[in-house]
């Protein structure tokens, strides 16, 4: 096992080597760059002629002038070493300092949803699996399928709707206005938990019905197996028996989608955060693309990146765990 | 030890209700093996899976059904009885009745190790702790003749080779200590020498733990190297009962007869080999009258095909259902 994980642990650094630099290259893909941006917005209907010679100026004062290949590495040790992110232009100040508390939100946000896509799905998909033909079985079908066919910022809006008729939640945000800026404790965490359940519900829903549908499957192919009868035959009490031997083998597609579902997060948070007023990654990525900003604009997307390999790697380990064939190369 | 009467078993699917095992008797003494033969689909494996209450959720007992097992303790079971889930159930299944099957790689679990899958059996029947237990499954996979046990124990199912395997599948059923054990085609799916191997094991265990054994196969060279008495099924019946020894010497039934000459043999080399003509019919288009007339030669018109043959005894301990051995149907001695 630690074989594995060190050749994973490997696998991973050189797929961060290679996404930062594309990453990088994404990043001077587009017509221009922020010394142009900054040129336009400072003297643009102010009458003043901005020349070359000028634009040149404020690249060299911003350290846009070097070449690409220096910057890159520029950029990465910075990165690496300090945990500096570069500047960020449009905010004269650090990335860090911009993107600080929108990363653990976004990521409080992303975990809440995961957990809440395997805690309902897994054993939901057991369930209709066992029972499978039962009326349970085909409710939780229809369920599932109404899931996967309401669109995330509709649900978003109705349970905001009935979250606030109902219990009387707080419209939108991720904070109570008493705790929107007040420094972290006990009691601001609180407040983020009791408004992050929304937000994760949404982003879970579709997720949960795939994969009550994905396990529901695998477990009916799983429970037909004879090392299922066999285990039966020697006397195993039923509920040990479906998680110790079909359970774990049908939860590996799930397991080998972790990294799916973390990116799919990420596409539709921006939704979702739209309606219901987050503050989040996404939104400040859009502006920063906008805006040219481009070491905010990486920072976010190599955090992102680095999110879903990491959930990725993640994945492979859990998965030799269930099923130690993969780690033995059979 | 084991008394079978009149099961008979349905299963409800979208083509209708139909009954693959019909009134089937039959028991097993104390120490002894039942050779239970048939080609694919006459049932065999259902009717053991009965016994064990292992069939599928859409599957009936009909309420003729009698099952009585004399449980290690003296106690007698009524099997067909005993409620689901229950502690009796749980107890029944491997540590009184083991069951081996034909595929010892489908029948582990690929992702626990031999051992892992042997301690949880011996755990549950014998109560005893993890070392016990470990101390235990490394006893009984010597037993079975695994060299290197204390290693082979830690190794998974894909790490042995198939020989190894069904050596291995045997010690976990035996490991729980089963009076009873129901072997399932266990040589099937083996090369020929290993084959013998496996039945001469399993001979020797059965002498040195006392137990009962049920043995299916579709082979009835197995069943004479194995077997003290004889069970041949057709069609979800038992067309022909007897001490092993008497049916292949002088079987009674038609059926039975075919299988015999089906068997090839370094005698006759010369001669082309006699099948037993035509195909086992589905279950769900079950003939009328006998369920074997469509194939047998000796059919009498206008009775096999009409009625239902009884039990008859054509000698002591013999059992046939065929209307040849009954005077008053076919005109002929029934001897």
């Amino acid at each position: 096992m630690l074989r594995f994980t060190i050749e994973r642990l490997v696998g991973m650094a050189v797929t961060m080597l290679l996404v930062s630099m594309m990453v990088f290259i994404i990043m001077e893909l587009p017509p221009g760059d922020y010394a142009d941006r900054y040129a336009f917005r400072k003297y643009s209907g102010t009458g003043v002629s901005v020349t070359e010679a000028d634009i040149q100026a404020i690249r060299v004062e911003l350290g846009l002038d070097k070449p690409m290949v220096l910057r890159y590495f520029d950029w990465i040790g910075n990165i690496v070493l300090r945990g500096d992110f570069g500047q960020a232009f449009a905010f004269e100040t650090s990335v860090v300092k911009v993107i600080g508390d929108k990363v653990w939100l976004t990521l409080a946000i992303l975990f809440t949803t995961l957990i809440i896509t395997y805690v309902v799905s897994i054993p939901i998909g057991i369930y209709a699996a066992v029972k499978r033909g039962s009326a349970a079985d085909y409710g939780l079908t229809i369920f599932s399928y109404l899931g996967l066919a309401l669109p995330n910022f509709l649900l978003a809006l109705i349970l905001l709707y009935f979250a606030n008729r109902w219990f009387g939640a707080d419209i939108g945000g991720l904070f109570s206005a008493e705790y929107k800026d007040a420094p972290w404790s006990l009691a601001k965490a609180w407040d983020l938990i009791k408004h992050l359940w929304l937000p994760a519900v949404v982003l879970a829903w579709s997720a949960v019905a795939y994969q009550i549908q994905t396990m529901r499957a695998t477990m009916s192919d799983e429970l037909n197996r004879l090392s299922v009868t066999a285990a039966r035959a020697r006397g195993v009490p039923e509920g040990k028996l479906l998680i110790k031997y079909p359970a774990r083998l049908a939860i590996n597609p799930i397991v080998s989608t972790i990294g799916f579902d973390v990116n799919r997060i990420f596409s539709e948070l921006p939704i979702v955060a739209a309606v219901l007023g987050l503050t989040e990654l996404g939104e400040l990525l859009l502006k920063a693309y906008l805006d040219l900003d481009m070491y905010v604009a990486g920072a976010i997307l190599l955090l992102l990146t680095f999110m879903i390999v990491f959930m990725n790697f993640l994945s492979d380990i859990l998965l030799a765990w269930l099923d130690p064939r993969i780690k033995l190369g059979a | 030890m084991l008394n079978v009467e009149n099961l008979s078993i349905s299963f409800g699917t979208d083509e209708g209700l139909i009954t693959p095992v019909q009134g089937v008797s039959f028991s097993v003494e104390a120490g002894k093996t039942l050779g239970l033969v048939g080609e694919s689909g006459s049932g065999k494996s259902i009717t053991t899976k009965a016994l064990m209450r292992l069939l599928p959720g859409n599957a009936r007992l009909s309420p003729e059904t009698r099952i009585t097992y004399r449980a290690k303790n003296g106690k007698e079971i009524q099997v067909e009885k005993i409620k689901p889930h229950s502690r009796a159930l749980r107890s029944l299944r491997g540590g009184e009745i083991g069951m081996i099957f034909q595929e010892p790689m489908a029948s582990f679990s690929p992702v626990y190790s031999v051992g892992n899958q042997m301690v949880e059996a011996i755990r549950l029947h014998r109560g005893c702790g993890k070392r016990e237990a470990r101390e235990l499954a490394v006893e009984m996979l010597q037993k079975v003749g695994i060299s290197n046990a204390a290693v082979r124990i830690d190794q998974y199912p894909h790490e042995m080779s198939g020989g190894m395997r069904q050596r291995a599948m045997i010690a976990l059923a035996l490991s729980a200590g089963p009076a009873l054990l129901i072997a399932d085609e266990p040589t099937t799916a083996l090369d020929v020498t290993i084959q013998a191997q496996v039945l001469d094991l399993m001979r020797e265990l059965q002498r040195d733990l006392g137990m009962a054994m049920i043995f299916i196969t579709h082979d009835l060279g197995v069943i004479a190297q194995i077997a003290d008495e004889v069970a041949v099924m057709y069609l979800g019946t038992i067309v022909e009962r007897g001490a092993t020894r008497d049916v292949i010497r002088d079987p009674k039934h038609p059926y039975t007869q075919g299988l015999l000459k089906a068997i090839p043999s370094l005698e006759t080399l010369h001669d082309r080999l006699s099948p037993v003509p035509g195909d086992i019919p589905s279950p769900t288009e079950r003939p009328s009258g006998c369920p074997f007339h469509t194939r047998c030669p000796d059919a009498i018109n206008n009775i096999c095909n009409i009625k239902t043959p009884v039990e008859l005894t054509p000698a002591p301990g013999r059992a046939v259902r065929c209307w040849l051995h009954d005077e008053a149907q076919s005109g002929r001695s029934a001897a």
